[in-house]
């Protein structure tokens, strides 16, 4: 895609480009119909069916793991010789309605945070031209390198001068601060408003605050669920923040939770890990990400413009 | 949208996500004060770290500990494993648990750095009985002449022969042997089966990288010096060891088919590699009787030992074990803790409890293999019950027996990095990328190296 | 930005209300990352092990000896090999399943809201799951893989423990959990204007062209942060690859050296074998790659990426 990039992408053709968005935008984008003839549809729709084959088999696989006695966990069928319905060992033998509410509360209260304090600083680095901007950058960037192996236990320790180990808070307070991903991300889609409309909202009136809010923001709308979503599923599955700073199995997100009862019924003890159980643990944990998807979809792909501007 | 904002919103926002944190910060700290508030006059803690809440042994032993201790001690078992990174995390913290449930392979690296507490005074004050413990894992935790855990299980190694694909093949389960390597290979060759490339069953596996250690044993050389800190990888024996065990999986095939049959084999289930005639034979853990006995109690196998050279037994030890780590706020309980743990009547009474819950589940119990010589025994003679299976009756017999001949890697203070220099290197062979002369020769560099970087 | 319009910068309260929007992240940075950042840079120049981060002894500075040692350490070459093969491999083969994926989600119409939640399905099964998947569902014998290539008269390759295979199943799986891609790709080709494809349409630009010439455009930022993305997480691959083949209790625990990536490595060095100095040296060893690379990468698409709001460059 690189190397035959047309030459209207150059800043004359930039400067053309935006010169004309300001009209065409208020307008929604449509789904596009594509006149298909019914047979070559027909025949799409065969081969994308096909396709989401390959995307649903780990999740029946899955699924159909969690309901195999023990001793058939790892039989490779899709449909189970014999059920199990290993859900009710897993409720017996651990707290995992309390680690759910743990994993939904910072799941939810982590991603709206980052959501709206990386939108933010995205915002800036998108829209103002200030000095520091690409050193500051850069810095956002850097803090995605470095692998975080090197630097947990220095983290650990500043938690642990705050006296907040073994509480939730390291969990989901750094959401506070923006995210260096997500940064990046809603700055791209920031950078892809027309500026026009800003330089429109700001003769109207508008602060910059207000024009974040009420321009930028809504805008951007699909970007801002796709942090939602993303953030809420890192934290949903993140198991070494927890293992690092939780002790009490009352303050456990679902990860760890399950982390330890697969410790508890490992080969350490001398015997066997119960996978089915586990298998089941992980359907609990994989069925309301999938209904937060299926919720928020729709949002994903939200027109860009169907919020208009103002009014 | 609601009206106009004032100019100076941002800093606004800005100073509102701040007070969210100071505020959180603040109201935090007093939630995590409380335990000290109770009473501590008397009360005493243990805090223990890696064990819970475990299984029924596990449980049974814990509440036997509890009574040994002392109705005043409270005892604080987090649920969950060992975990390195926790672990440290702690140890940068100072607040270190006072007992912990740990990998007898990780006791060197971790004792070599000071990480752990000699258990010098432990076993005179508390008088630990330590003749009571098979030999070769307190070995396996003893660094520079001292102590630094009391060991627990063994998981002892030793061969199950498949009955039925034995016989067919012309090889008499009941006088298989690793004593003869010219005599394995053949059994090796006459058991497995390749069909149109494909491995379909597989001979004898020699299961390495994991058990490598145990071929080198075969000449009665070691892979370590006693004392750690010499690796002897590259040694004739083990040369020999790696080029043997190669040929026998070469005789299959190849490591790559060799490895994708086995991978699709299912210990677990029901039809289980020798109900489905996969394996001729193959030396095992111990718990592997156990769940044989549970799944396919009526399939006929022979246990054996695993022997050298001369036809002596051996076999090799792995498993957990105690360990007090340095700034550990009462090691004298937990010495307590540690020595009626891995006790006579921990074991028994861990043992009773778990006879009588497989018999309400209907299942088998094939005993309980420790590092306590003296629990095995009676265990085996006051608990267990024959199963009235022949195979299995005489596999329980077997295990307690085998358990005297156990080996084990001596701790050295890179016991982990030699460990996967070895591995690394009988990996490199399997997948035809050095020969062993080469890849043992990289792996003595490699351990030596990193034995020398972590002695101290 | 020269020197004297650096300072002069801040005469302007634009500046100002810039750095009171990036506070939250200005505030957090210096508070709870750079700290460990440079402590770990530090940690690189010293014999920083258990005994230290226990406070049982004091640091002592090595100088660049854990630098020196990332010269002459046969894996340190090794798990570069692999890390870049595999990244290599993975990040255009994700950018061009998840361009397709999209495209084809903006076509099937009403059963649209089906099928987006099935191709993401693959992104939200935890790393455990797939570990353990990637080992049944591409073994040589019996995984389902070869048994449909064996459907189509292929052969399957020993994906699972043939040391040339591993990798490319490993960018298999992972171009497999392509999800999140396709979602960042979906959110912005909505955000194409419609007349803009009208417009090409009227001139009589074929399929192709329109696509060439309007959509890449005009979704190029999205294209440009998933390429620096994934770059970046494909140089730091760990969790599916560990859990596949190093974790214990997988399948795979024999830790094939084809599988070593350079994080796992790292973390194996820094939480296995305790040599946290050295961990140091290799992370900041990583981070000077992966800059190197962004930066690179960041120059080189500069003239490809097209932002509709940058008209004040």
């Amino acid at each position: 895609m690189t190397a035959g990039a047309p030459s209207n992408l150059g800043p004359t053709g930039t400067g053309t480009a935006t010169a004309r968005l300001p009209q065409i935008l208020p307008r929604t984008a449509r789904r596009r119909r594509v006149p298909l003839g019914n047979f070559k549809r027909a025949i799409f729709m065969a081969a994308v069916l096909l396709l989401s084959v390959l995307f649903i088999y780990p999740f029946l696989w899955l699924i159909s793991a969690s309901l195999k006695p023990k001793t058939d966990v790892f039989d490779n069928r899709l449909i189970p010789n014999e059920f199990a319905w290993n859900y009710d060992d897993l409720l017996d033998i651990a707290p995992v309605a309390t680690w759910f509410m743990n994993s939904v509360w910072i799941g939810v209260v982590g991603a709206l945070l980052t959501t709206l304090s990386s939108a933010l600083v995205a915002f800036a680095f998108a829209y103002f031209r200030f000095p520091g901007r690409n050193l500051l950058f850069g810095l956002v960037l850097a803090t995605m390198m470095l692998p975080g192996a090197v630097t947990m236990i220095p983290s650990y320790l500043i938690w642990n001068e705050l006296g907040l180990v073994n509480t939730q808070y390291p969990l989901w307070v750094p959401n506070l601060f923006g995210s260096a991903f997500y940064i990046f991300l809603l700055r791209q889609f920031f950078m892809a408003i027309p500026r026009d409309l800003f330089e429109a909202a700001r003769i109207d009136g508008d602060n910059y605050l207000t024009m974040f809010w009420r321009i930028a923001m809504p805008l951007a709308k699909p970007a801002l669920i796709v942090t939602f979503v993303f953030e809420i599923q890192a934290k949903w599955f993140d198991l070494m923040t927890p293992l690092i700073y939780l002790r009490d199995a009352a303050l456990f997100t679902l990860p760890l939770g399950l982390k330890t009862v697969l410790d508890q019924f490992g080969t350490g003890g001398g015997g066997q890990a119960d996978w089915q159980i586990i298998m089941a643990g992980t359907v609990v944990t994989v069925v309301p990400m999938i209904i937060i998807f299926a919720f928020f979809q729709r949002a994903f792909l939200e027109g860009i413009a169907t919020q208009g501007r103002k009014g | 949208m609601s009206g106009r904002v004032r100019k100076g919103a941002p800093a606004l926002v800005v100073a509102a996500l701040s007070v969210v944190v100071v505020a959180s910060i603040a109201s935090a700290k007093p939630a995590a004060e409380p335990a000290s508030e109770a009473g501590a006059a008397q009360q005493r803690t243990l805090n223990i770290y890696g064990y819970g809440p475990g299984d029924d042994v596990a449980q049974t032993r814990t509440a036997h500990n509890q009574r040994v201790v002392g109705p005043n001690v409270e005892i604080e078992n987090p649920r969950g494993g060992f975990n390195t990174q926790a672990f440290l995390a702690m140890l940068a913290s100072g607040s270190v648990p006072d007992v912990m449930w740990v990998s007898r392979g990780l006791i060197g690296s971790l004792a070599a750095r000071g990480a752990l507490q000699p258990l010098t005074s432990c076993i005179r004050k508390e008088r630990v009985n330590l003749k009571q413990y098979r030999g070769a894992a307190l070995r396996e935790v003893t660094y520079k002449n001292r102590v630094y855990a009391l060991p627990a299980f063994t998981n002892q190694i030793t061969i199950v022969v498949n009955d039925d694909v034995a016989r067919q093949s012309g090889v008499n389960p009941n006088r298989f042997n690793t004593t003869s390597w010219r005599k394995l290979r053949q059994w090796n060759k006459k058991m497995l089966r390749v069909e149109g490339g494909r491995v379909t069953r597989i001979g004898f596996d020699p299961k390495i990288p994991e058990f490598f250690p145990l071929w080198v044993k075969w000449f009665g050389a070691e892979l370590i010096s006693r004392d750690g800190l010499k690796a002897k990888l590259n040694s004739r024996q083990a040369i020999a060891a790696l080029s043997y065990t190669y040929s026998l999986i070469q005789d299959h095939g190849g490591w790559d088919r060799f490895k994708a049959f086995r991978d699709t084999h299912n210990w677990f289930g029901r039809n289980n590699p020798i109900v489905a005639d996969q394996i001729g034979a193959t030396p095992f853990e111990s718990f592997i009787y156990n769940v044989l006995a549970n799944n396919s109690p009526n399939e006929e196998l022979t246990a054996r030992f695993f022997t050298n050279r001369r036809g002596g037994p051996i076999t090799l030890f792995a498993g957990n074990g105690w360990a007090i780590p340095r700034g550990a706020k009462d090691p004298d309980l937990a010495c307590k803790w540690m020595k009626a743990d891995t006790s006579v009547e921990a074991w028994v009474a861990a043992a009773r409890n778990r006879l009588n819950l497989r018999r309400r589940q209907g299942e088998a119990f094939t005993g309980l293999y420790t590092a306590n010589k003296r629990a095995d025994v009676k265990v085996f003679e006051d608990i267990y019950q024959p199963l009235g299976k022949r195979q299995f009756d005489d596999a329980v017999k077997l295990l307690v027996r085998a358990a005297d001949f156990g080996f084990a890697l001596p701790p050295s203070p890179g016991s982990d990095e030699f460990r996967q220099a070895y591995i690394d290197a009988v990996n490199r062979v399997l997948t035809g990328r050095q020969s062993p002369r080469q890849a043992l020769n990289q792996a003595q560099r490699e351990a030596q190296a990193a034995i020398n970087r972590n002695r101290r | 930005m020269r020197s004297r319009g650096w300072l002069s910068g801040f005469r302007k309260p634009e500046t100002w209300f810039a750095y009171g929007f990036i506070f939250p992240w200005l505030f957090g940075f210096i508070a709870l990352t750079a700290g460990p950042m440079v402590a770990s840079f530090y940690f690189s120049l010293t014999n920083y092990s258990v005994e230290q981060i226990a406070g049982l002894e004091k640091t002592s500075y090595v100088g660049a000896k854990n630098y020196r040692q990332l010269l002459e350490d046969e894996k340190i070459t090794l798990a570069l090999e692999n890390t870049f093969i595999y990244t290599v491999m993975m990040v255009p083969a994700t950018i061009i399943v998840a361009l397709t994926l999209a495209m084809i989600l903006l076509r099937v119409g009403r059963a649209g809201d089906f099928f987006r939640t099935v191709f993401y399905l693959p992104q939200i099964t935890p790393p455990v799951a797939v570990g353990i998947l990637l080992l049944v569902l591409f073994n040589g014998q019996q995984g389902i893989v070869n048994r449909g290539l064996e459907l189509i008269g292929i052969p399957g390759p020993f994906w699972t423990t043939d040391p040339e295979w591993i990798k490319p199943s490993l960018v298999i799986m992972s171009v497999w959990a392509v999800g999140g891609t396709m979602v960042i790709y979906l959110a912005a080709l909505r955000g194409v204007p419609q007349q803009l494809y009208e417009a090409a349409a009227m001139d009589g630009a074929p399929a192709w062209r329109r696509f060439k010439d309007v959509t890449l455009p005009m979704i190029s930022p999205s294209l440009f942060f998933t390429f620096i993305i994934l770059t970046i997480a494909g140089l730091n691959t760990f969790t599916e690859v560990y859990t596949a083949y190093f974790g214990t209790g997988s399948a795979g625990a024999e830790s094939p050296e084809a599988a070593l990536m350079y994080a796992i490595y790292l973390f194996r060095q820094a939480f296995e074998f305790f040599n946290m100095g050295y961990a140091s040296a290799m992370a900041w060893l990583l981070f000077v790659i992966v800059m190197t690379v962004t930066l690179v990468q960041i120059v080189v698409s500069r003239r490809f990426v097209f932002y509709q709001g940058s008209a004040r460059e």
